[in-house]
């Protein structure tokens, strides 16, 4: 187990990567072309070369039967979302130990699943991947889709993270304050949700759980029947459209 | 069975099974035993999948037949893939698949490394044999799959290469589909990229087309011989709606018309003379000038003279060419039936050389096996009399024989009865008097 030694909480500057294990990208498709609409999730290694986009752009249409003309939206937001991640590429973000809390909220075809963890994105090993299986097979999760979809959406909240450090030292730059403040400025901005290390790890603290915020903590699975998913779809289409 | 995997002495590279190809290049990899499988069977086996079975290994040259079961169906694994367990990584994965092996994959959990593989193999070949006739799609697998879409097609590919998934599962009518989507999709695009490209695509296999292909002009369609010969075009479509084409300079170099108004005057002056003619054209030379000539639309009509020109050894018995050459296109039909390999491939093989070298090939066969046994069978189908006397004198032999054999059965037939008569009596004979 890794000792956590409260004084040693300095904030490194790193190359901007994701901060798991793998460095890859969450990628989100919704494409909406005659009335038909495609809609999906999933995890790209951005090392991979771009000839690989257009093929599996192209596999993927012929494989859903989609038609041809749905190709070029596909490429075009898989390839935006692939530079903005590029685009942070070079920068520089903090990376320290702290822990977030991330949260779960997704129905995947039948399968509702709710959860809330804590999780350290100074963890630069951590592996979002290994969680979702897990998850899935301790929570006996038959639906095989459920498992990437878990993964997609801590990436998501990671890289969203990331990318805030990395913003947070831009702008600490840019103002050119004095070293010290970017630990400020990154303390106040959107780490505001981080815990505070001391108050459960210090002296007084103690590593266990309370028993009365258990139930916040415990991952909530429904399995909904099909009349109920209709519903939830078409609410959920008309939200979409509205919005 | 559905794939039509024969592998062919063209090289078209639009293989699903480019492993039956590695064996005789000598691939390192595990040899497959080229007829005789191994079987291994737990448990009970329905008897129809092992006749599949049996027909898919008499089809493909290198796979041969039956392994593992799950359950209680057969799954066929072609023999160059024996290797695969549930329990191990064999060594033919690690050296195909370096990326979950070598480096720091090798000692890495989760995401990379063995057990990243394992876990994908697994899941995708579990997957695939649970609806073992259905062809397991990429997109389908990895949705169910955590992990980098990139390692997932790569592992999915690799299986599917070595018949680990989608072995012999695709359906004839998700493949139709597929070349219909293709056809109309690429008859789109296939016009204005088949004035520019100079090199043509066949609309039915995507694979470039090689010396000749058959372009129709009702669907605007090309296909390659192959995809012609093996009647993959649309349903609307007969083979008669074809033409073939022949690929050379002048889809490089157009020709202008007044360099075709040029040729025509030549030809009409001085007739097969083409040293005069090319002169008379001015920059095209002989060979350009004749190949254009016979893509003219009245071309056929002159071919007869024109095979004169090119140095095949014709006989005098070539009278009726040009009519022999659109009733061969005709005939040519019947041939396009792929059941009967042999003649598939006699048909695909004149498709491209085109008719008047597999006539004279024909011719050359022909007068060969004649000397060698009078009732040769005949594959020159542009010599009418004599295929259909060489028919008549088969059948009427065999008709002979037939009836040989009618009446010999009958004879014994009747031996029996008398043998089976003269028994009983004798056993009626002796009960009797004990009554």
């Amino acid at each position: 187990m890794k000792t956590v030694s409260l004084g040693a909480n300095r904030p490194s500057a790193v190359k901007f990567r994701m901060p798991t294990r793998d460095n890859l990208v969450p990628i989100r498709v919704d494409v909406e072309v005659d009335g038909q609409r495609y809609r999906d999730a999933f995890t790209w290694n951005p090392s991979d070369p771009d000839s690989e986009i257009i093929s599996f752009a192209k596999r993927t249409a012929k494989d859903l039967k989609l038609p041809a003309n749905f190709v070029p939206q596909m490429l075009h937001s898989i390839q935006g979302q692939l530079a903005e991640f590029r685009s942070y590429e070079g920068e520089e973000m903090q990376i320290r130990e702290k822990i977030v809390p991330l949260k779960i909220d997704l129905r995947i075809n039948n399968t509702v699943i709710r959860d809330q963890f804590l999780w350290d994105i100074g963890n630069l090993d951590s592996d979002p991947e290994e969680f979702a299986r897990t998850l899935c097979d301790d929570l006996n999760i038959t639906d095989p889709e459920v498992g990437p979809a878990i993964a997609v959406s801590i990436r998501e909240q990671l890289y969203e993270i990331a990318s805030q450090s990395v913003s947070a030292m831009r702008e600490a730059r840019v103002s050119k304050k004095g070293r010290r403040a970017p630990e400020f400025a990154s303390n106040s901005k959107a780490m505001h949700n981080s815990l505070d290390l001391f108050k459960y790890f210090g002296s007084k603290g103690s590593v266990v759980r309370k028993r009365k915020e258990w139930y916040l903590y415990e991952p909530v699975v429904d399995v909904a029947r099909k009349e109920e998913v209709g519903a939830i779809d078409a609410t959920e289409e008309l939200s979409s459209r509205n919005a | 069975m559905s794939t039509p995997s024969t592998p062919t002495p063209a090289a078209t590279a639009n293989s699903i099974l480019p492993p039956p190809q590695q064996p005789s290049a000598g691939a390192p990899f595990s040899q497959p035993p080229s007829t005789a499988g191994t079987v291994k069977t737990e448990g009970p086996l329905p008897t129809s999948t092992t006749a599949s079975a049996a027909t898919v290994a008499a089809a493909a040259a290198a796979a041969s037949a039956v392994v593992a079961e799950e359950l209680s169906c057969t799954i066929t694994v072609p023999s160059y893939s024996a290797w695969f367990s549930y329990d191990a990584i064999h060594e033919t994965e690690r050296r195909l698949m370096p990326e979950f092996f070598e480096g720091e994959a090798a000692a890495a959990s989760g995401s990379r490394g063995p057990d990243a593989y394992k876990y994908y193999r697994d899941n995708l070949v579990r997957s695939f044999r649970a609806r073992p006739g259905r062809r397991l799609t990429l997109t389908e697998a990895r949705r169910g799959l955590v992990g980098d879409v990139g390692s997932v097609r790569r592992v999915f590919d690799f299986l599917e290469e070595w018949g680990l998934i989608n072995y012999g599962a695709s359906p004839s009518g998700a493949k139709q589909g597929r070349d219909k989507r293709e056809e109309a999709a690429a008859s789109q695009s296939s016009l204005p990229v088949g004035a520019t490209m100079p090199r043509k695509l066949c609309t039915g296999c995507r694979t470039v087309c090689g010396l000749a292909y058959f372009s129709c002009e009702k669907a605007d369609i090309s296909l390659c011989a192959r995809c012609y010969v093996r009647a993959n075009y649309r349903p609307g479509l007969t083979a008669t709606d074809f033409k073939r084409i022949e690929i050379t300079e002048d889809a490089k170099s157009g020709w202008t018309d007044k360099e075709t108004l040029h040729l025509l005057e030549a030809v009409l002056h001085y007739g097969e003379d083409w040293k005069k003619v090319s002169e008379h054209v001015g920059s095209r030379s002989e060979k350009d000038c004749i190949a254009r000539f016979t893509r003219l639309p009245f071309g056929e009509q002159f071919m007869g003279l024109k095979e004169d020109k090119m140095q095949f050894e014709i006989d005098d018995d070539f009278n009726d060419e040009s009519g022999s050459q659109i009733s061969k296109r005709l005939r040519l039909t019947p041939l396009a039936d792929a059941s009967n390999p042999i003649m598939a491939q006699i048909a695909f093989l004149s498709a491209i050389v085109g008719s008047d070298v597999a006539a004279a090939a024909g011719q050359a066969a022909i007068s060969a096996q004649s000397q060698v046994d009078v009732n040769g069978v005949s594959i020159n189908y542009s010599i009418n009399n004599i295929k259909e006397e060489e028919s008549c004198t088969n059948e009427l032999s065999v008709n002979d024989l037939l009836k040989e054999a009618s009446r010999n059965a009958k004879v014994q037939l009747e031996n029996e009865r008398k043998d089976i008569e003269q028994s009983l009596s004798d056993i009626v004979g002796v009960q009797v008097p004990t009554l």
